[in-house]
């Protein structure tokens, strides 16, 4: 009997660790949003203050993978997990390195965002950024979402947006190289914006990534470099199979 | 009373099942006696009588267990004698039992209604912060998925960084306000709720975004109406000093321009601690921190009261520490200045002021004491509200406009400081600013020695 408590009691604690584990991911994912949002509102309005925050408060994201990565070892270490809880883990590792690049991505749209205000804005304001940017915001929210909810249906669905963001990324390319052409004196300014929409579309593929491992973790399968009607449909016929 | 008597019912109810059940068994064991003295072995037909009785008992049972079993309440079985009266008193019970849970049904029912047509959204959050309960607009404004997020941690859904710093802390006399980007940009208010011994939370969540840009468009219309009042000011009050100083001007006009002058002067006043305090509202949080030294500060400001023809017989000052300050001076300044304009403002000539600065175990300290008018307690709550005076006409007197305490409030909230008033009206006041331990730097080079 008092061998059954105290085995219980560790499982509670292991999963109460497993817990905390995911909260402090969703965290990091929280405080990327906001950094991500805040870099493209800021270049959007040319605000440099704003966009320099968002550069001064990186640190705090590379600070929280760090810790996060700890965790992670730590578990492994004593508590060798194992199936599903070994899964987790693994989601868990990869996650924080796409998380932090988001970060690092952000930092880098702040950085152009603060350059950027000091120059004349065009006459579209951004538009184009500001869409691309939106859509990836609510990308790298919704997968995240399917993180907090284990949803593997939700986080295909977020992994196939990815195929628009690259179209807009690609008709952003062609504007610019319009502009470049047709003044020659918008070059500078036009190269930037690319940078910006290919650091956009970086966070677009991060966020499929994430959807991945979130598919990873609920499945325990590897769906990266596959095409994800193909992945669709396996699943189906797993579950389909399963249910018979 | 009642409950004595309807005991005693029940009492008279069992006695009477008991009593029915005795005459039964009594009748049955007489007639199986007689039967049996006349047909001749008493003992068997004792035997036969009882086990009849004891079958048709059983039969009675097994029905009245099916029937218990599967709750068709409204059809008891049709039983005589003492079985009759227990299906009834079952029957009863659970006619009431179930007539109760239809009304808690309907209750939660109509609760449920009631609130998913509420304006605000809320949610029920469970000990460790887990989604126990959410209506329809909570669900829209914080993205949650009916049914299938009951369970998840709500900062695993609401990821906001200043939502989960909040629910952190733990201290939920405020709300929080956090941006939602979005198709559309939304500020929501989120205000936790938490009862005395309870685990559970209520959260209650509100747009905003109205009250937002409200706020906005004052203070801008507050900024650019100053802005642009400042400009032709200094041009009126360029040609009345001109007029002022010149020398060929007739006599009855000398009087008129001198308050002409004294006016555009006053309104010189008003307008910069207009944009003074729009400066303090719209800039964010203080970046540039340095040094302040609020020894030599506060000497300063001293003797510029000092020089004052009208004022106080006694301004005191006290230094009990030489500790600076980490903030802006010119804020810093300022708030200074206000406290100890207002108390020579309001002290009579043979009052007097003491100006103290200290520090303790809390953090540091400014106090501005005055034996003045002082301040009754129902205007100590509005005291800082942007032109709120005690007294209009004697405040217009002495050259104020309302706005000092309210650029003292909003410096100080800058500084992470408070302001704590103690006043009693014809006293004096005492206004007292406490900076946290963070705020405090050492001096670069000691002071020099005395005060």
């Amino acid at each position: 009997m008092e061998k059954a408590d105290l085995s219980h009691h560790i499982l509670s604690r292991f999963n109460a660790d497993l817990e905390r584990l995911r909260t402090s991911v969703l965290q990091m994912g929280g405080l990327v949003e906001e950094q991500l949002a805040n870099a493209v509102l800021a270049l959007v309005n040319g605000d440099t203050a704003a966009a320099e925050k968002v550069v001064r408060n990186d640190h705090r994201v590379n600070g929280m993978e760090v810790s996060i990565d700890e965790d992670c070892n730590r578990i492994l270490a004593t508590r060798s997990p194992a199936a599903s809880d070994l899964r987790l883990i693994v989601a868990v590792i990869k996650t924080i390195t796409d998380l932090e690049r988001i970060g690092d991505e952000a930092e880098k749209i702040g950085y152009i965002g603060s350059r950027l205000a000091t120059m004349e804005r065009p006459a579209d304001r951004y538009r184009e950024i500001k869409h691309l940017g939106r859509a990836v915001e609510q990308m790298v929210h919704d997968a995240l979402d399917a993180f907090a909810r284990l949803d593997a249906d939700a986080a295909l669905a977020v992994a196939k947006r990815d195929r628009m963001v690259d179209e807009e990324y690609e008709a952003i390319q062609r504007q610019c190289i319009t502009f470049m052409m047709e003044d020659p004196r918008s070059i500078r300014r036009a190269i930037d914006v690319l940078w910006v929409a290919r650091a956009i579309e970086r966070i677009g593929d991060h966020a499929k990534n994430i959807c991945e491992y979130v598919v990873y973790m609920v499945h325990g399968k590897d769906v990266r470099h596959i095409r994800i009607e193909d992945v669709e449909e396996e699943l189906k016929a797993r579950s389909s199979s399963a249910a018979s | 009373m009642s409950r004595e008597s309807s005991s005693r019912d029940q009492w008279s109810h069992l006695s009477g099942i008991v009593w029915q059940l005795a005459s039964r068994v009594g009748l049955v064991v007489g007639l199986s006696l007689l039967i049996g003295w006349i047909a001749g072995n008493m003992g068997w037909w004792l035997a036969l009588g009882l086990g009849t009785y004891l079958l048709l008992q059983l039969r009675n049972l097994w029905e009245l267990d099916r029937w218990v079993r599967f709750r068709s309440v409204l059809h008891p079985p049709d039983f005589s004698g003492p079985w009759g009266e227990l299906t009834a008193v079952i029957a009863r019970i659970y006619r009431r039992k179930q007539f109760h849970k239809q009304r808690v049904a309907n209750l939660l029912r109509e609760f449920r209604r009631l609130t998913s047509g509420m304006p605000d959204g809320a949610a029920l959050l469970g000990q460790h912060n887990e989604l126990l309960w959410f209506n329809q607009k909570a669900e829209r404004w914080l993205g949650l998925r009916r049914k299938r997020d009951v369970g998840i941690r709500i900062e695993n859904l609401v990821r906001y960084p200043a939502f989960v710093q909040y629910l952190e802390r733990g201290d939920f006399t405020h709300s929080v306000t956090v941006l939602q980007q979005g198709v559309q940009q939304h500020w929501l208010s989120i205000h936790l709720v938490q009862a005395e011994g309870s685990k559970q939370k209520l959260l209650i969540v509100r747009d905003v975004t109205h009250e937002i840009r409200i706020e906005a468009m004052r203070k801008d219309f507050v900024a650019n109406a100053s802005h642009e009042l400042r400009s032709p000011l200094t041009v009126i009050s360029g040609y009345l000093d001109a007029l002022a100083d010149d020398t060929e001007l007739e006599e009855t006009w000398k009087e008129p321009v001198r308050e002409m002058r004294r006016q555009s002067e006053r309104m010189r006043i008003l307008i910069d601690e207009l944009l003074q305090l729009s400066r303090l509202e719209n800039s964010g949080e203080l970046t540039d921190n340095q040094r302040v030294d609020v020894c030599g500060l506060l000497s300063l400001l001293r003797k510029d009261v000092l020089s004052l023809a009208r004022r106080p017989a006694e301004i005191n000052l006290q230094l009990d520490t030489d500790v600076c300050l980490s903030g802006a001076e010119t804020e810093l300044q300022s708030v200074f200045a206000n406290l100890i304009s207002n108390a020579v403002k309001y002290t009579p000539p043979e009052g007097r002021v003491d100006i103290r600065w200290w520090r303790d175990s809390e953090g540091a300290h400014l106090s501005v004491a005055d034996t003045g008018i002082g301040i009754a307690a129902e205007d100590l709550p509005r005291l800082t509200e942007r032109f709120y005076r005690v007294d209009a006409g004697r405040s217009r007197d002495l050259g104020g406009f309302g706005l000092g305490l309210a650029i003292v409030k909003h410096a100080l909230q800058r500084h992470d400081a408070t302001l704590t008033i103690d006043s009693e009206l014809g006293k004096g006041s005492k206004f007292t600013c406490h900076f946290p331990p963070e705020r405090i730097t050492a001096r670069a080079y000691p002071a020099v020695a005395g005060n």
